[in-house]
């Protein structure tokens, strides 16, 4: 699973551009929206929902499907390695 | 001042217009509205000096071609609002389309594809009405628009290829724009208004930095998407001309240098209609920051 999230956040660094960012910067159970967390927006989930679905062959089907996943990274991750079809 | 994103007026104010205009020749209400709506607006709205200044910082004007050009723009707008009920209410506007060649190449191919539209012109009239035999369209729309306009672009797109996905609080337009995506159709938003995402790009306009938001662009490129831009501008009384214009970027160049890329080709294609047609420029509020011209301004 540490892996899988180390994989996951240098994929998120880069997609969505953090790029005074490191891996060990993001805090694994820290919220990925809002105040206090890594303060990703909107369009943001949309990079998410794309980076899941080439990597990983996950296609997401709603937004509450999404709202449970993108909490922190290591929702993701879990959700990944449970679901990965690659 | 912020744009609100809703049309004037109630639901009773539009069904009785769209009721009028069944019976009514637009010009008629085109007159009525030059010489008694549109005076009283430019007294007590905010937007006469906001396209005032845009005619005198940005394209240059004299102080009397300003207010004139200011006068024809509130008509214009006007005339447009009154065309958008006369469509609700079933009449047909003769449509000129230049580079049509363009978006039948992309309509013919499986792979999905982007419009981008701006508030140039009047979009919603013509902008839909591209033969989609071939490919649904979704169109992103402003969901705080007033219930009354929400239904009646429902009617209207009733039994046609077209679907409105409304942009919402839950994050869920954006599930619908990647299953449109998916499903290789056409996703259509407007890339001049910064709403939902507050990401923006600062890149040069009619000479000055202007704002433009992150999103459309960001859509785009995710998946190495071709790109069109689409403006629909009005000619005369009953006819509009449709400009279809491909946006071209380098899908080898890292994300950020294609975003970059496509969103100054987007502005240079806008400014380019908008001096053709200078009083159909629509945003009426601050368009023009001062701040420094930079790439990408994350978390902004």
């Amino acid at each position: 699973m540490e892996e899988l999230i180390l994989e996951l956040k240098k994929e998120i660094i880069k997609v969505l551009n953090l790029e005074d960012m490191t891996p060990e910067d993001i805090d694994s159970q820290a919220p990925l929206f809002g105040a206090g967390g890594l303060g990703l927006d909107s369009i943001d989930v949309l990079e998410l929902i794309v980076l899941l679905e080439k990597h990983y062959g996950i296609r997401l089907a709603n937004a509450a499907e999404g709202k449970k996943i993108f909490t922190n990274m290591e929702n993701i991750a879990r959700y990944v390695s449970e679901n990965r079809k690659r | 001042m912020k744009w609100t994103g809703t049309t004037y007026g109630n639901a009773w104010m539009h069904k009785w217009l769209i009721r009028m205009l069944r019976h009514m020749d637009v010009r008629i209400l085109y007159a009525f509205t030059s010489v008694f709506v549109i005076p009283v607006c430019l007294l007590l709205n905010p937007s006469a000096g906001i396209i005032y200044r845009f005619f005198r910082e940005r394209m240059g004007y004299g102080r009397i071609k300003a207010a004139l050009g200011t006068y024809t723009n509130h008509c214009l707008f006007g005339q447009v609002v009154i065309d958008k009920f006369s469509m609700y209410a079933g009449k047909k506007f003769h449509v000129e389309i230049d580079g049509q060649e363009y978006y039948q190449k992309l309509a013919t191919r499986d792979e999905s594809f982007i419009i981008l539209s701006s508030h140039v012109g009047n979009y919603e009239i013509a902008g839909y009405t591209l033969n989609q035999d071939q490919k649904a369209m979704n169109a992103l729309v402003f969901y705080g628009e007033k219930e009354s306009v929400m239904a009646n672009r429902a009617k209207l797109f009733a039994g046609t290829n077209v679907r409105m996905i409304p942009i919402r609080s839950d994050m869920g337009h954006l599930f619908e724009i990647d299953q449109a995506l998916q499903r290789g159709e056409i996703v259509s938003m407007p890339a001049d208004r910064i709403f939902g995402s507050q990401k923006k790009l600062s890149l040069p306009f009619m000479g000055e930095p202007a704002d433009f938001p992150y999103g459309p662009f960001s859509i785009a490129t995710m998946r190495g998407l071709s790109v069109l831009v689409l403006h629909v501008m009005k000619v005369k009384s009953r006819t509009y001309r449709i400009y279809v214009t491909p946006l071209d970027y380098d899908r080898e160049a890292v994300r950020q240098e294609q975003i970059k890329q496509l969103a100054t080709s987007y502005a240079e294609e806008v400014e380019r209609i908008v001096k053709l047609y200078p009083t159909q420029w629509y945003n009426y509020f601050e368009f023009w920051n001062n701040e420094p011209i930079c790439a990408n301004n994350r978390r902004t």
